[in-house]
């Protein structure tokens, strides 16, 4: 799959750029990555505190957003709005070393709103799960 | 309590209340490095800041450090910036409940509410920093 730079998809930079690379796309679902390391600007001893994995789950939704509509020709980086996260469950905080896994499920745009599904791994366990809606 | 993001994305210049409901008067700064990356030439306080916000002004009432377990609903009604809304109340409702607190929330001005948020927090184990 031909992906462009993240930076290309998304407006968001340092210190809050939260995605390194877009891993997989299949239909609705996409997998993104990051790495945490030592200077990010969410650590509490050590630990990523959950408005930084919640960051990092909706720059994952923007980022598969923003890779289909550059696939289709249109116009990136995407700005996008947050509106709303329901359902977050955390059932651990990553630490600086760690490799989150984010799937990202698409839903439906309804209305310039699109529900958002996503889902963090850390070394083959979900860490923490959420729905989002998310204005393109 | 250290704190990670007060005094620096925002400072507390006020607090009223007590008892189930408290309200935090607080100010953005705007020399906040987030601004630099969100977004570059435009500054809009990230939304996830304000979550952030609640759960360190809620440890403030506990006196404990806090962990958000679950969100039920968090709501980003309206855009904050350190330019247009330097100044907000975030009202906290805290009930005990058999985990940690139900954390009720919403930050607000005299104009807006801009937020609002329900979610559950839990104590944290103490950690060994030497570890």
């Amino acid at each position: 799959m031909e992906t462009a730079a993240i930076e290309q998809l998304i407006p968001q930079r340092a210190p809050i750029k939260m995605v390194d690379a877009l891993e997989h796309v299949n239909g609705d679902v996409a997998t993104t990555a990051f790495t945490i390391r030592p200077d990010n600007i969410f650590l509490e001893e050590g630990q990523l505190i959950e408005a930084g994995l919640i960051e990092h789950i909706a720059q994952s939704a923007l980022v598969f957003a923003g890779q289909r509509i550059w696939q289709a020709g249109g116009k990136v980086p995407l700005l996008g709005l947050l509106g709303e996260v329901k359902g977050f469950q955390l059932s651990r905080r990553p630490v600086v070393g760690d490799v989150l896994h984010t799937t990202i499920a698409m839903g439906p745009n309804v209305g310039g709103v699109t529900l958002v599904r996503g889902k963090t791994v850390v070394d083959g366990e979900v860490i923490a799960s959420t729905q989002m809606k998310v204005s393109f | 309590m250290d704190m990670l993001f007060e005094n620096y994305y925002y400072e507390v210049v006020g607090r009223e209340g007590a008892g189930d409901t408290t309200c935090f008067h607080i100010r953005l700064l705007p020399d906040c490095t987030v601004y630099r990356g969100h977004f570059p030439g435009h500054p809009v306080s990230p939304g996830v800041f304000n979550i952030e916000t609640i759960r360190e002004l809620a440890m403030r009432v506990t006196g404990r450090r806090l962990l958000v377990r679950r969100i039920r609903q968090c709501r980003f009604i309206a855009v904050v910036t350190p330019d247009e809304t330097p100044r907000l109340d975030v009202n906290l409702r805290l009930t005990a409940a058999e985990t940690g607190w139900l954390v009720d929330a919403d930050i607000a001005d005299a104009e807006k509410t801009y937020m609002t948020f329900r979610g559950e927090m839990m104590a944290q184990e103490t950690r060994n920093r030497n570890q």
